[in-house]
């Protein structure tokens, strides 16, 4: 009797352990899209809003017309080899890539970070550095309007800037 | 039923530019890599981007975590969405499992999403280097891998390697009839910079016949202002603007092609020209 309450525990806790590792293997929980980002009032401006619907935002690239910005990329690439400031330093290289929200009206929210060397691993760069581009970024007020259907809709862009020993080598896409 | 097997021994497991033929891995007798790829198949229907997507390519993994092209599809959206790290971590996994079928993508990914030209140079060699057959062409058709090469090396500023490169696959593609859409213009712009303006004058009329663009016109200007031929200069520049507007103009939808120009460009060059 002893032996089979021994053995029906014994059962019990395999069982337990294979869920505990089945849950783990499963804790990657997915939104409605890959790299959908929600709102977070720590960090989103409040007034921030999409027009359509967080279940509706699409990609730039959704709309058939290319990474398009106001005044096309060259005006970008003005912007910032005007505006950024660099900090010469052997150490600073990669890439950051800063996505967004733009919506209906052409404004833009939700910014959020990713950073990497060129061998694609994450790093964290100076923060004066990911600070410049990011206020740069956040002072470009007139994205461009995209519509589907002749209805202006909210989508996911993004910027990669591409660093070396701290100089802005080139922006992406 | 003979030429059923000899179909499946003829296309075993092609990955990039469709979906995995899953009988041919049973056909081998790999029965795991077949649940896998059949399971796979039920993302027919879902987005790249979607949980839906996502979660059935898990549970291809989960049943053969040694099944490339789960990861490959996997990683499409982390490509497109810009995520580098992700996409790099999923489609190393793909290139692992199956180097030939692979690298040539990966390859092409890193310099179309990422400009990164040395990581995809080393793909497209390493290809070359396993393969006897035609590495064949960039994943949205537009170059031959081998022109993309080319391109990557004229952007580490090794000129001359790249119009080597360039001009011998062009070569090729010639024979085949099947010149790119931008090939000449590259080339042209490559005669250009290193100041091979007669040929690069050649080029740019070759890209008119294949496919007019407002970049085949501004350079072909450039060109001619260099070879001290305003009213040639002016002509050309007349019709930038035009093809521009009409939007005959270099394209691609998920990033801004190399030698791309932009309207401001073409008013700089107008006002230079009026003053």
């Amino acid at each position: 009797m002893k032996k089979s309450i021994l053995k029906l525990t014994l059962l019990f806790l395999m069982l337990c352990s294979c869920q505990t590792e089945k849950k783990d293997s499963e804790k990657k929980e997915y939104l409605r899209w890959v790299g959908d980002i929600e709102q977070n009032d720590k960090i989103d401006e409040t007034e921030f809003k999409v027009c359509n619907g967080d279940a509706n935002i699409l990609q730039y690239f959704n709309l058939g017309k290319g990474p398009i910005y106001s005044g096309e990329k060259s005006k970008i690439l003005n912007t910032f080899k005007t505006k950024y400031q660099p900090i010469s330093d052997k150490n600073q290289n990669g890439l950051i890539r800063i996505r967004f929200i733009v919506n209906c009206k052409g404004n833009a929210g939700r910014f959020r970070v990713l950073q990497s060397d060129y061998d694609y691993q994450e790093k964290e760069f100076d923060n004066e550095i990911v600070s410049q581009f990011l206020n740069i970024t956040k002072g470009i007020d007139n994205w461009v309007v995209l519509e589907r259907d002749e209805v202006p809709v909210d989508y996911y862009m993004y910027l990669i800037f591409k660093i070396t020993d701290g100089e802005l080598i080139e922006i992406l896409p | 039923m003979k030429y059923f097997n000899l179909l499946i021994v003829l296309f075993p497991f092609s990955s990039v530019f469709a979906q995995p033929n899953c009988e041919a891995y049973k056909y081998y007798g790999d029965t795991l890599k077949y649940e896998a790829c059949k399971k796979a198949m039920e993302i027919k229907g879902h987005y790249q981007f979607s949980k839906e997507y996502q979660t059935v390519l898990d549970q291809s993994i989960e049943i053969d975590p040694t099944f490339d092209y789960a990861y490959w599809a996997k990683s499409i959206a982390y490509l497109k969405s810009g995520d580098f790290v992700t996409w790099k971590k999923l489609i190393d996994k793909a290139v692992a499992y199956n180097p030939k079928g692979h690298l040539g993508y990966r390859g092409w990914c890193r310099y179309q999403f990422f400009r990164d030209y040395k990581g995809a140079i080393k793909d497209i060699e390493k290809l070359d280097s396993l393969v006897g057959y035609d590495i064949g062409q960039s994943q949205n058709g537009t170059y031959h891998l081998n022109i993309a090469k080319g391109l990557c090396y004229k952007a580490i500023e090794k000129q001359e390697k790249a119009i080597e490169i360039i001009e011998k696959q062009i070569k090729l593609n010639e024979e085949e009839d099947f010149v790119g859409a931008y090939d000449y213009l590259h080339l042209g712009v490559l005669y250009l910079e290193t100041k091979k303006f007669e040929k690069a004058v050649e080029t740019f009329n070759k890209q008119s016949q294949n496919n007019e663009i407002a970049e085949n016109q501004y350079y072909l200007a450039l060109t001619y202002q260099e070879l001290d031929k305003p009213a040639k200069y002016k002509s050309c520049l007349e019709k930038v603007k035009e093809l521009y507007i009409q939007g005959r103009k270099m394209y691609d939808p998920y990033s801004n092609p190399m030698d791309k120009i932009y309207l401001e460009n073409i008013e700089n060059e107008l006002k230079k020209d009026y003053k």
